[in-house]
């Protein structure tokens, strides 16, 4: 039974330079921000920058991971707070604030785990359960 | 920062339709680069696509890559000496997407905005909405997004 307060399991990942690449490439992105260092160091940046829509991405692995097979997503909301760079370790969390029969609503977060700094919030999704 | 021929943008619209379906081998692809295992993405006859997917790809746009290297959607607003950032997504999913889907995506100029931040910088705030749907016109997701130009040389 969902409560609120309910917190998910943590979703924790680091993210390489490699993991980025194949991500550039799975979404026809390429842009050099994710990957060029003559870019970056005209731009007064010394690493690589994780492309934010990731992060949406890993969210809604996290929500669909726990609701489990046949929940449907609805609704996702994400605010860009801080660059992520290649390298860093990611921590993604919830916790359920609204239950209504079998939509749940929750807040969702991004943050560094290396330094602790906030990468996504605010940020929070509906989600439909199903029976188990 | 909110000139008369940026004002004069708003409700733009451009539609792209896709050059070929979504395909199991993109949808694998991502599922994989973003870590994800559920078996629902890469099994039988037409699998699901993970519900962020077809906001983010760019495989619709079919466009040449621009000066820094990306080949999707934008407006190209002139705002000079301004920086541009992401500020975020609202996605609204109505049905997953599918390897045999042909999107056709529709994205409309929703909203330029000028503000201050906590800071003091000046910024303009620009609201676009792109809707996904599929071959038989099925609404698949509305995605708005907020894009950011950063003035005063933040």
């Amino acid at each position: 039974m969902t409560a609120v307060g309910e917190r998910l399991p943590e979703l924790r990942r680091t993210i390489t330079l490699p993991d980025m690449i194949a991500y550039a490439g799975a979404t026809w992105d390429w842009h050099r921000l994710h990957y060029d260092p003559d870019y970056l160091a005209g731009r007064g940046l010394t690493r690589p920058v994780v492309d934010g829509q990731l992060f949406g991405a890993l969210l809604a692995e996290l929500v669909r991971g726990w609701a489990g097979p046949g929940a449907v997503l609805t609704r996702l909301h994400l605010r860009f707070a801080a660059l992520v760079f290649a390298g860093e370790t990611i921590a993604a969390t919830g916790e359920v604030v609204e239950v209504d029969g079998d939509t749940v609503v929750l807040t969702l977060k991004v943050t560094v785990a290396d330094d602790g700094r906030v990468a996504v919030h605010p940020a929070g999704a509906t989600v439909v359960l199903v029976a188990p | 920062m909110l000139t008369e021929q940026l004002r004069a943008q708003l409700g733009r619209e451009v539609v792209y339709t896709a050059p070929e379906e979504i395909g199991r081998a993109a949808i694998r692809y991502f599922a994989q680069a973003i870590g994800a295992v559920d078996p629902a993405y890469t099994s039988g006859d037409d699998p699901i696509a993970p519900p962020t997917m077809i906001c983010e790809t760019n495989q619709y746009a079919n466009l040449p890559a621009d000066a820094d290297g990306y080949p999707g959607h934008g407006w190209h607003l002139d705002v000079p000496g301004a920086r541009l950032v992401r500020g975020g997504n609202a996605y609204e999913f109505h049905q997953p997407a599918r390897a045999s889907d042909v999107l056709t995506v529709t994205w409309r100029l929703e909203s330029v905005t000028e503000r201050v931040t906590g800071g003091g910088t000046p910024m303009l705030v620009v609201l676009s909405t792109a809707t996904y749907r599929n071959q038989r016109a099925e609404l698949l997701a509305v995605n708005t997004e907020t894009l950011i130009y950063l003035g005063g040389g933040a």
